[in-house]
């Protein structure tokens, strides 16, 4: 039953490849337009940018700040559904399980996510704590997703994808902007300005606050992981003669709902610094450092302050048919963890470091055919040094059609939580040793994969693209939870090894598609086989280690449509398989958002979520399985 | 199971299962896709609407400029790097003019001279050495760019993607440094414009 939607729509998007002849052909009449028709054109195509990060032979989606302002959603986590390429679940009121090419789960270790530069995937936690994740959604300028190893370039822990997301230059979002929304569960407001500073420069700052009540789970009982937040920041852009200077920071303050104790308290503050430098002939130098403190103060289970430095530099070289791009980065966390009563982190405070070296040249080996070899050795704290390299050919025999191919080896670091974790966190002392019940795992090593990826990209007409990848990957030294087979007193203390390995494969293919000048549809399949296995001699004694639970399918299909001059009607319908261990089951979902543009300075927007289904659950078993609700949510934007 | 998704798209003994047999299918697939693609379009016919859109903006950019010396009876647009652009910027201004001139379109090599050039549009990633900037100002060639940094570049108008529409910003010191008059009203429709004395 589950299977046949997916057919459905593959063979649909298959039935109108052929053909295509839509509208909008300005062909001859278009230079008759003025400035300003001109200006007000669509342009669907894949922009230079887009296009430039597509070179890089990667499935690649681009989420853009038109995509997320029609769709109206409203936080990161929501944002992402707009990707085809990922798996998005909705845990409770603010936890999300998102992932790419499986291993999805709350704990989801395998995904690096960047905001604007700075890495938000947590060397405490090897996870990216959502709650604590926010920006101002109007100053977005995009999403780009990657599906699939990027660890060449940004290091371990970007295994089965990389999310980075990139707010405008301040220059592009200049005067005030208020925006408001709410439903009956859900509220945010955010207030921003932009202005100019002398020497050639632009800021922005802004404040936000937003408040979710809790959910109930599908046997009616409260959750209570509702939470109330509230954000600052402000960001500047300088231009200079010959490259710019950026200057970013962000504070935030949280309570998140516990059950049973007071609310979970997070803070943090961040700031960014990054300096461009364009130099002769086409090279440039890239510096960023980023200061970055979090604090998690959650009763029952621990307080944790993350204190982080990273400076990074990039050097871009032309020779000849080469672009040559080197660098290398450090990074310093300090740790301090003060446990709960369940369990803890030891030794409670632990410094970590990271440092890199990375090279990677593009080669243009004919017109049609670039190669692109690379590698990152990055050292940590745990395992040393890692070696990161990737092979990519791209060959694109003309400018609207791409076949390349890709072959990384890619790595999951320790994470404080893998080698660290200890319950109880004050134990007795036997015979000289601490009698944990889980240990500290000095043997856990990097998990590793050895990913192929093989992808076809076109643009066959004005109307019509679409991206396909197939990859395989293969998993080693994944974790898992083993008893100690040693001597006592060590005997059967548990500890996080690396003995399971598995193998993904899958399909990726998205398209976008014009029938008509004011409409679009984009379509996004993703059809997956994820397989684990333990090792002989594994005696895992728990999934903790190896929390396996994807669909083999899911697709989304969003339609946009412009009414008239003032009206924007989306909505998307999509689609998750179900889900094994535990057991979800398969769901359809709609979301609809109509925006009327009252003035030129007011929007006006109401959508319908989760409109098929009174309730639905995205993730967890029943009874326990939050759900979320069919609702309607009413938004007004201002700009002056 | 994956295979079974894949069911519709291949001949049944390919089904056997196994990976192998799907990379196979996936091969097929791949194919039929590219043949569907070439099938659909004779090569190079169409050009995508933003290289349109753009054509049309370099054409309609050489009505709202004064030059410092009079170029005679043609403009002359150089293209770099961006051919398509220059395809249909060259069939967009057939049988056009801007005021008594005509207009003709250059497809130029990298590190090929630019004497004789108005307007220089230099597409994506297409070099701009130093050489070529000066060059331009001292012949009063007016630089179009495509990128992020277009107008940190040097470049006198930068396109970008805003919104998924094709606008265009100006820098008056770099239109000063090579003596070109624009007129208010490419300035009025410009999304941004970076003025002198910063």
């Amino acid at each position: 039953m589950t299977r046949k939607p997916t057919s459905l729509l593959l063979l649909a998007m298959l039935s109108i490849a052929p053909g295509v002849r839509a509208a909008g052909g300005a062909d001859g009449d278009i230079a008759d337009l003025t400035l300003e028709q001109l200006n007000e054109i669509v342009v669907t195509s894949v922009s230079r940018q887009e296009e430039r990060l597509s070179n890089a032979a990667a499935s690649l989606f681009v989420i853009s700040a038109t995509d997320i302002r029609r769709s109206g959603a409203r936080s990161l986590p929501e944002a992402l559904r707009l990707a085809p390429n990922l798996e998005v679940a909705r845990v409770d009121a603010r936890n999300y399980a998102i992932s790419a090419r499986g291993f999805n789960s709350p704990f989801a270790n395998k995904l690096l996510v960047l905001i604007d530069g700075r890495s938000v995937y947590s060397p405490f936690f090897s996870a990216v704590f959502w709650d604590a994740q926010s920006v101002v959604m109007e100053d977005i300028e995009r999403i780009e997703v990657i599906s699939g190893p990027g660890s060449t370039i940004w290091g371990v822990n970007a295994v089965n994808g990389v999310i980075n997301v990139i707010t405008r230059n301040a220059k592009d979002s200049q005067g005030t902007l208020l925006s408001v929304a709410a439903s009956s569960g859900e509220g945010d407001a955010s207030l921003r300005f932009g202005g100019r500073l002398s020497n050639n420069g632009y800021y922005r700052a802004y404040a936000q606050a937003m408040a979710a009540e809790d959910t109930d789970t599908a046997a009616g009982v409260n959750t209570f992981t509702g939470m109330q937040r509230r954000q600052a920041g402000f960001r500047a852009d300088w231009g200079l003669e010959q490259g710019s200077i950026a200057l970013s920071g962000d504070a935030y303050q949280a309570n998140l709902g516990q059950i049973g104790t007071r609310d979970i308290r997070l803070s943090g503050a961040n700031l960014v610094a990054r300096y461009l430098r364009q130099l002769a002939n086409d090279n440039a130098l890239r510096l960023q450092l980023v200061l970055d403190h979090t604090e998690r103060n959650q009763p029952g289970a621990y307080v944790d302050r993350l204190d982080t430095v990273e400076l990074e530099g990039q050097h871009d070289v032309r020779v000849g048919m080469h672009k040559l791009s080197w660098g290398g980065g450090y990074r310093h966390s300090r740790d301090d963890n003060t446990p709960g009563p369940g369990f803890g982190f030891w030794p409670y405070e632990r410094s970590l470091h990271w440092a890199n070296l990375f090279a990677q040249d593009e080669v243009a080996l004919s017109d049609s055919l670039r190669a692109t070899g690379g590698v990152k050795v990055e050292h940590n704290t745990y395992t040393g040094a890692e070696w990161l390299p990737t092979l990519r050919l791209a060959w694109s025999p003309n400018a609207t059609h791409t076949v390349w191919s890709a072959l990384s080896r890619t790595v999951r670091a320790p994470a404080r939580s893998d080698r660290d974790f200890v319950a109880p966190p004050k134990p007795v002392m036997l015979g000289g040793v601490p009698r944990f019940s889980i240990g500290t795992s000095p043997e856990f090593d990097s998990e590793v994969a050895n990913v192929l990826e093989l992808g076809y990209r076109a643009q066959p007409a004005q109307h019509w693209s679409y991206s396909l990848t197939a990859w395989y990957a293969d998993y080693d030294k994944l974790r898992t939870l083993e008893p100690n087979t040693t001597v006592a007193p060590y005997r059967g203390i548990l500890e996080f090894r690396n003995r399971s390995e598995g193998r993904t494969r899958g399909l990726e293919l998205w398209a976008r598609w014009q029938p008509m000048l004011r409409w679009r549809l984009n379509a996004g399949l993703v059809v997956q086989d994820v397989d684990t296995h333990l090792k002989p001699g594994s005696k895992d004694v728990s999934t903790a280690g190896l929390v396996i639970n994807d669909p083999h399918s899911y697709w989304q299909l969003r339609s946009s449509h412009e009414i008239g001059e003032h009206m924007q009607f989306d909505w998307t319908l999509r689609y998750n398989g179900s889900m094994p261990k535990p057991h979800v089951p398969s769901y359809h979902e709609l979301d609809a958002n109509l925006v009327w543009k009252a003035s030129p300075n007011v929007d006006v927007a109401l959508a319908g979520q989760n409109l098929l289904h009174a309730r639905h659950g995205e993730w967890g078993g029943y009874p326990g399985r939050n759900v979320f609700e069919r609702r309607a949510v009413l938004k007004l934007t201002m700009r002056y | 199971m994956a295979s079974a998704s894949l069911t519709f798209l291949a001949a049944p003994p390919l089904l056997a299962g196994g990976w192998r047999n799907r990379l196979l299918v996936l091969a097929l697939l791949l194919f039929a896709f590219s043949c569907l693609a070439v099938g659909s379009q004779p090569a190079g016919s169409t050009p995508l609407l933003e290289r349109s859109v753009k054509a049309a903006f370099l054409y309609k950019f050489l009505g709202y400029m004064e030059f410092p010396a009079d170029p005679g009876p043609t403009l002359v647009v150089g293209v770099l790097g961006a051919d398509d652009v220059a395809a249909e910027l060259a069939h967009i201004t057939s049988g056009r003019s801007v005021g008594n001139r005509s207009i003709s379109v250059r497809k130029l090599a990298e590190g090929e001279a630019l004497g004789g050039l108005n307007l220089l549009f230099v597409g994506g990633d297409a070099s701009l050495p130093e050489a070529t900037l000066r060059a331009a100002e001292k012949n009063g060639t007016v630089i179009v760019t495509e990128r992020d940094d277009g107008l940190q570049n040097g470049s006198v108008i930068n396109f970008r993607l805003v919104d998924e529409r094709v606008r265009f910003e100006v820098s008056l010191p770099a239109a000063e440094r090579c003596n070109v008059r624009l007129s208010s009203r490419l300035l009025s429709v410009a999304y941004f414009v970076q003025k002198g004395g910063q």
